[in-house]
């Protein structure tokens, strides 16, 4: 039988494709290693509705938004800018109305976002899918697609407007105060803030020393963490600690151990990752304290505001701190909405797939349940109803043999054009001011200075000075490698890493921009991390020693 | 006695709520910041719950909701008479002996560690949720039978009749009432007030203003006279005050507080010192930064005790101001234009 493409309609055609744009940026960040077909469905669809409805709603200027498209497990994105000088003005127009909202009362906007998504998801689980009858089931599927469409709008309409007020606090500071950021003194600025990740990582903490209290350290530290969830069940302690830590996790739980992808579970369904964070706050011993770090950040932080307004002449003071205010939410919107918006979602999607998947299987339509994250939507609607009645297994089959295949050929960072290069493309980028393209795709590029002597260049996205042994990591499934003390060395990193930013020294990542994951959680946790050195992976090896200097932007491998 | 209903102040923390209500849990969390808070402990909401269980005063009332309770739906005075007999109710019984004992032993340790018989206490309601009503508090409450008597009173204060209205409208059990207790050592109080680390009328984040009386704090918070006032820069802690005349105070007396005279000598000398002023900041300072949020404070000085070790603080919150006038509004958004031209 035919099978269908994955994303019909965005599947990756280089002769119309290449027409409308010379080049086509993969998404490393979240497309590495491939996605599954259902996943790759949902994210091609949806995250580009959203950055179109972003950039529409807000009527930016100069881009409307990104265009993506499927290939081989991997998505891959181009701008889109708009084309005329009189169509620019027009938007700017609508514009400086439409971006009103984010100054006049930005927590409003958000808490009202985060209460309207947290509704859809209270109404989602509210299904009780083993119960369910096959039309229940279908539509909970109907309205996770829909769920999942509205999330992205919030997300990347919050996003732009967020991430342009940033941008303007960047520029003034560079104007009014000579500071930019890749200097730590603006990274002081930025960070110090409560967010939602953070109160997990505390909670998370917090059970850490519960355990220690409790006495069961030694059974978290003594033991492999996959085994951890069963041997805490064979003690009193064990028991009474797991019930309140399901608790905890039944209620922040629902997010996936890999960013960007459901066939893993949720921390919901294996606590393990949870688990294994509250060993690795043990391994670091009594002294630590998660939350004097925390006021730490926040008393630098006010240091750093009142050495910045100084600066600032005092008639552009009213405004500038205003600005500074709104600039401040920018990183705690980028962990947040990690945790209210993307793996939530997420764990939205796996729930409700995997609850058709296993009544699939029940009526032999399947025969794994989790073989459903190798169809798309319009093939589960085909069985959704009456399953007994549909085979789906060779549909299944195809796209399972296709899946392992693009493993083994990893997708190319970029589609060019015949004759177009990669400057060329940057180019493109940086010229477009879109706010998402140079804080979170592109970033600032190194300067290279000899006189450092450095190894490695890149830009701060943390301030700090660390020595310490590298670690190399690909993907999350390496992280339980990362040792305390460790500097951790990566292609670029994401909220589900967030944890491990507790053990290591400092953080050297080869892509990344001054609101990338890396840098807003090494600022939050006061270790230097060094952004966009671009080789970092392939040219330090794990147990090198290195010496990381963020606030010059450089990298020193001290054996080789 | 096996359930646990009444806490050390140390043993609490903000997320605490819903076990012993706001105040207690916000008590709670200034002493783990180390800001001095008068000795005291709290009573939790199973407190509650133990008492209306114990002496069936919960059956009583349930009985008595059964009954009538197609008549109290939008009819204000079935309410009112139903406060009326909830309170008569929980009012009439006596505390159950293991609970007398309880109480007891946690009011005779406070004693014990200020060193006073009979130490006069203040009993404050803490409501876990936002109820109208549950805003009572009786000050000078000297000795078991009548710390007893304030306690019971505190809780039948959860049925005054727009409380009532209010559980009707939401469907609450009209038994429950979600209601702890502060039991703290009355603060023999020569001076006291409130300090807000932002000024309330223009939002200036730059400033702390300090407003205080002699006696106790009431004469402040209610307004009735003009107190002291001092405005402090945060950045170079200068002062502008300006002392007020202060004719009368709240002070204490048995079975209460009054309004009293101000002796004329002290009308118009300042009720804090410049050493308490600069205390008064700094810690206030530092609280708004522990929050991260502008505070709302409210601070005792003790007269029998000396500096800096009389300076109480018995609460902060989150401080409510107007914003500063968004003026800058159209101006920003002008200047976030700009960037997409660079």
């Amino acid at each position: 039988m035919k099978v269908y493409d994955v994303v019909p309609g965005l599947e990756f055609d280089p002769e119309q494709d290449f027409a409308q744009s010379p080049a086509w940026f993969l998404d490393g960040t979240h497309s590495v290693p491939p996605w599954t077909p259902m996943f790759g469905w949902f994210w091609i669809n949806f995250c580009r509705h959203g950055m179109q409805y972003g950039a529409e709603k807000l009527s930016l200027p100069t881009v409307k938004g990104w265009d993506w498209r499927f290939m081989n497990g991997g998505g891959y994105l181009t701008l889109l800018l708009v084309k005329t000088e009189e169509e620019k003005q027009r938007r700017e127009v609508e514009f400086r109305k439409a971006i009103l909202p984010f100054i006049q009362d930005y927590d409003g906007l958000w808490k009202g976002f985060v209460d309207e998504i947290l509704g859809r998801y209270a109404d989602l689980k509210a299904l009780d899918l083993d119960k369910a009858c096959n039309i229940d089931l279908l539509a909970n599927f109907e309205e996770t697609i829909n769920t999942c469409r509205r999330m992205w709008e919030i997300h990347m309409y919050m996003m732009y407007g967020t991430y342009t007020a940033y941008i303007l606090f960047e520029n003034m500071c560079r104007e009014l105060a000579d500071i930019d950021d890749t200097s730590p003194d603006f990274h002081r600025l930025v960070s110090g803030f409560d967010n939602k990740v953070f109160q997990v990582d505390l909670k998370l903490w917090e059970f850490s020393e519960r355990a220690r209290q409790d006495g069961l350290a030694d059974l978290f530290l003594n033991n492999n963490g996959p085994d951890l969830r069963h041997l805490l069940q064979e003690t009193g302690n064990g028991r009474a600690f797991m019930t309140d830590f399901m608790a905890f996790m039944d209620e922040d739980g629902w997010r996936m151990q890999r960013m960007s992808e459901i066939n893993l579970p949720t921390w919901v369904e294996d606590p393990t990752p949870a688990l294994v964070n509250v060993q690795q706050f043990l391994q670091k011993g009594g002294g630590f304290s998660l939350s004097d770090e925390r006021k730490k950040r926040t008393t630098e932080r006010l240091a750093a505001e009142k050495t910045v307004m100084a600066k600032v002449p005092e008639a552009q003071r009213g405004w500038f701190e205003q600005l500074m205010r709104l600039a401040q939410k920018s990183g705690v919107f980028s962990e947040e909405h990690d945790h209210y918006l993307d793996l939530y979602t997420h764990a939205m999607m796996r729930r409700s797939t995997l609850g058709l998947g296993n009544r699939f299987v029940r009526e032999g339509a399947l025969n794994e349940a989790e073989d459903i994250f190798f169809l798309i939507p319009d093939e589960v609607r085909r069985a959704g109803l009456i399953p007994d009645q549909f085979d789906l297994r060779c549909i299944v089959d195809r796209r399972k043999a296709q899946w392992k295949e693009w493993h083994e050929n990893p997708n190319p960072p970029a589609l060019l054009k015949e004759g177009f290069d990669m400057d060329q493309a940057m180019g493109v980028l940086v010229r477009s001011n879109d706010p998402i393209a140079l804080k979170v795709v592109v970033g600032a590029m190194p300067q290279v200075r000899p006189e450092l002597k450095a190894d490695l260049y890149g830009t701060c996205g943390s301030p700090g000075v660390a020595e310490g042994t590298a670690r190399v990591i690909m993907t999350e499934d390496e992280l339980h490698l990362v040792q305390e003390g460790d500097i951790l060395v990566a292609a670029s990193t994401s909220p589900s890493w967030t944890p491990i930013f507790s053990m290591i020294k400092g953080v050297v990542v080869d892509r990344g921009a001054s609101l990338s994951h890396a840098a807003i959680v090494g600022r939050e946790y006061g270790i230097p991390v060094v952004m966009n050195v671009f080789d970092g992976t392939a040219k330090i090896r794990s147990g090198q020693r290195i010496k990381v200097d963020a606030n010059m932007g450089t990298v020193y491998l001290m054996n080789d | 006695m096996a359930t646990q209903w009444i806490y050390s102040l140390q043993e609490l923390r903000s997320d605490h709520n819903d076990m012993v209500g706001k105040k207690c849990a916000n008590l709670g969390e200034m002493t783990h910041m180390g800001m001095r808070v008068p000795p005291g402990f709290a009573v939790s909401v199973e407190g509650y719950e133990l008492f209306m269980n114990q002496t069936g005063a919960d059956a009583q009332i349930r009985q008595y909701v059964r009954k009538n309770l197609a008549s109290l739906h939008h009819n204000v005075e079935k309410q009112v008479e139903a406060g009326r007999y909830i309170r008569r109710v929980i009012e009439s019984k006596e505390m159950p002996e293991p609970m007398k004992a309880d109480l007891w032993r946690h009011y005779e340790r406070l004693c014990e560690q200020v060193d006073m018989d009979r130490m006069p206490v203040a009993v404050r309601s803490s409501g876990a949720v936002s109820m109208p009503g549950q805003m009572e508090t009786y000050l000078n409450v000297r000795g078991r039978q009548e710390l007893i008597e304030k306690i019971i009173k505190v809780w039948s204060s959860a049925f005054t009749t727009r409380a009532i209205a209010f559980r009707l409208e939401q469907g609450m059990a009209m038994e429950k009432a979600p209601i702890g207790v502060a039991v703290l050592k009355m603060v023999n109080a020569r001076s006291a007030g409130v300090t807000l680390t932002v000024l309330p009328t223009n939002g200036d984040l730059s400033k702390v203003i300090v407003e205080g009386n002699w006696g106790l704090g009431e004469s402040v918070v209610s307004g009735e006279i003009t107190p002291d006032s001092f405005i402090v820069n945060k950045d170079n802690g200068h002062v502008a005050s300006t002392i007020s005349k202060k004719n009368k105070m709240v002070v204490f007396e048995t079975g209460g507080i009054a309004f009293v005279d101000v002796p004329p000598d002290r009308q118009e000398q300042p009720c804090l010192s410049d050493i308490e002023l600069k205390e008064i900041v700094r810690i206030a300072m530092e609280v708004e930064n522990y929050f991260d949020a502008p505070q709302d404070m409210e601070w005792v000085l003790d007269q029998d005790l000396t500096f800096p070790e009389n300076l109480f603080w018995v609460q902060t919150r989150p401080a409510k101001y107007s914003k500063p006038v968004a003026d800058n509004t159209e101006y920003l958004a002008e200047l976030m234009t700009r960037i997409f031209k660079m």
